[in-house]
């Protein structure tokens, strides 16, 4: 059985001025369950995408649906089935705990169910030392727990997620990501948008990258990492230090057809970064046994997300390095 | 059972928006106008120069005609702290319709104006007594007011959508509550003596339009003025209410300042 798709867009386009286009030429597709990371930098067009999918902004060009409902034409229906977490804060002018549960009497939550589902949500988000204090008197990132929380306070099948972790301290971004992941798990289909590459890594099935409003990648962060990580990083350390040995293997390193760049030395190892690891890994082994030296430490280090972000949309190298020379 | 999503709209507006101190201020401000203004202009203003035959039996109804500024004023404000928290925008991605949204906006103003109507007859009692209305005499009243609390309402929601700051927004709301209400019938009536320019001015505002056909309905004289003012008041009614759908399809919902 083919996989249920929830959200499928063909050529879709929106352009707040007549051929300014904010997005253009999309084509996306999430499963049931799936979650979705849409990637890109500042102004690429991310949140068009989800107000567009949310009937905030009609398309302009191409189509979309959302639960097999065209996003053009579909009213409360739709919406009553998706929950979305908007970038700009949103609250009512009462105590936190009353946000949660007037929120989900606007949904049309049963008085029991959102009590008891208000108080899940306290713990869960930590709320609890804030319940009868008003929104604008939390910092910005208990609002953001409570704008994510105030969401999840209603039943639904998609969740759209903006940027939900921005300003968020790292136990707070955890707990959230670990509770979508499981609501996930549970059948939710979920479209992700943030800035931190390391969460999308952690969440995402697949992630989307957009650029200038374009779509340039959609696949699971591990192939893009693989596709567009560039050279990895390889340790290798040694039992003993190599004193003489090391010439002959500089020299093998140094060979025609060897992908080692970026060559450091120490005592006892080497590393260096290669675009094939698994190949010069082999040879350094072979070279090793044939002068008895034991190796007694292997590290690849795969490409973070973000690494291959940015060689996907074409950051100029020589500046990055200036920013790790900086750090 | 699941309330309609209109009902639990206007519920939210009433639970999330209402500042009780600000009520009392917005109710109490007439009131205290009524009182004072009532018992202080009594000694100068002649009996004969209102139809009503004492000041306070004439600005008593002005009063209540003024409440459906007040409601407008309340929706509008309502609406605007919305887009100013984004609610409007979360409105908008909710399982709700747009008109929904609006219509709620504007029962909440009725409901408002209403209850500061009752605030005036109970504050206006101790000087007139219970006004003895026949029934079309308070289908008139509550007519005027429904109507009254539409146009304004709906005349500040459609500015709303147009505007992104909130500077902007108050400052014109504030000059038009001004204007409309010193440029009215409410506090003081048109006389022989009246400019004829200020008197066109005074009939280009609807609430002088609210405030003849409640006072005509106190004076129990329900006759052609009353419709004329009642018709005038539907027309404005339906332009505004245009104008605010219109800003409501168009709008876009994001923040603003």
């Amino acid at each position: 059985m083919p996989p249920e798709l929830v959200i499928e867009a063909k050529d879709l386009g929106y352009s707040y001025a007549p051929g300014r286009f904010a997005i253009r030429h999309l084509d996306l597709a999430l499963q049931r369950g799936e979650v979705l990371g849409l990637l890109g930098r500042n102004g690429a067009g991310k949140t068009t995408t989800v107000r567009v999918l949310t009937t905030l902004l009609p398309p302009t060009e191409g189509t979309a649906t959302v639960l097999g409902q065209d996003v053009r034409t579909a009213g409360p229906t739709l919406r009553g089935q998706v929950g979305v977490v908007l970038q700009t804060e949103a609250f009512d002018f009462v105590s936190v705990e009353r946000n949660l549960t007037l929120y989900a009497f606007m949904w049309g939550v049963p008085r029991e169910a959102a009590k008891s589902r208000a108080e899940e949500m306290i713990e869960l988000f930590e709320l609890e030392k804030f319940r009868h204090r008003k929104p604008w008197s939390l910092s910005g990132g208990e609002r953001r727990r409570l704008q994510v929380a105030r969401e999840l306070m209603h039943d639904m099948q998609v969740l759209f997620l903006d940027e939900p972790t921005a300003g968020l301290d790292a136990i707070a971004r955890r707990r959230i990501l670990g509770y979508i992941r499981k609501r996930a798990r549970e059948g939710l289909s979920v479209v992700f948008t943030t800035h931190i590459m390391h969460e999308a890594d952690l969440l995402c099935d697949r992630i989307a990258i957009l650029h200038e409003g374009r779509l340039f990648a959609t696949e699971s962060p591990r192939e893009f990492k693989r596709r567009f990580g560039g050279a990895r990083m390889v340790t290798i350390e040694f039992d003993q230090p190599l004193h003489s040995k090391r010439a002959a293997l500089e020299r093998l390193l140094g060979e025609d057809g060897v992908e080692a760049k970026e060559t450091a030395w120490d005592e006892q190892g080497v590393s260096f970064t290669s675009k094939r690891p698994e190949a010069e890994v082999a040879r350094v082994s072979a070279w090793a046994t044939q002068a008895g030296v034991d190796i007694s430490r292997i590290d690849v280090r795969e490409a973070t997300l973000e690494e291959a972000f940015l060689g996907a949309i074409g950051f100029p190298s020589a500046f990055a390095d200036e920013i790790s020379e900086g750090e | 059972m699941r309330l309609p999503g209109l009902l639990r709209l206007i519920v939210r507006n009433f639970a999330s928006n209402v500042d009780p101190a600000a009520m009392m201020i917005r109710f109490g401000q007439p009131a205290f106008l009524v009182v004072i203004l009532g018992t202080m202009f009594s000694g100068l203003v002649s009996p004969s120069a209102t139809s009503s035959g004492s000041y306070m039996a004439f600005l008593v109804p002005g009063a209540i005609a003024f409440q459906m500024v007040a409601g407008g004023v309340i929706a509008g404000n309502l609406f605007w702290l919305d887009r100013r928290w984004s609610m409007v925008e979360q409105i908008f991605v909710g399982p709700f319709r747009r008109a929904e949204y609006l219509a709620s906006l504007i029962l909440t103003a009725l409901v408002f104006s209403l209850v500061g109507v009752g605030i005036m007859v109970v504050v206006a009692l101790p000087f007139i007594g219970l006004p003895s209305l026949t029934l079309p005499e308070l289908g008139v009243v509550l007519a005027t007011i429904a109507l009254g609390g539409i146009f304004f309402s709906t005349f500040l929601i459609g500015l709303g959508t147009q505007l992104r700051s909130a500077n902007t927004y108050f400052t014109i709301q504030s000059f038009v509550q001004l204007f409309v209400v010193f440029l009215s019938t409410v506090y003081y009536p048109i006389t022989d003596k009246t400019p004829k320019v200020l008197v066109d001015v005074l009939y280009c505002n609807p609430l002088t339009y609210a405030a003849t056909a409640v006072r005509d309905a106190f004076e129990g004289q329900v006759g052609a003025p009353v419709y004329a003012a009642l018709g005038i008041l539907s027309g404005l009614c339906l332009l505004t209410f245009v104008l605010a759908t219109w800003g409501f399809r168009t709008m876009e919902p994001g923040a603003v300042q």
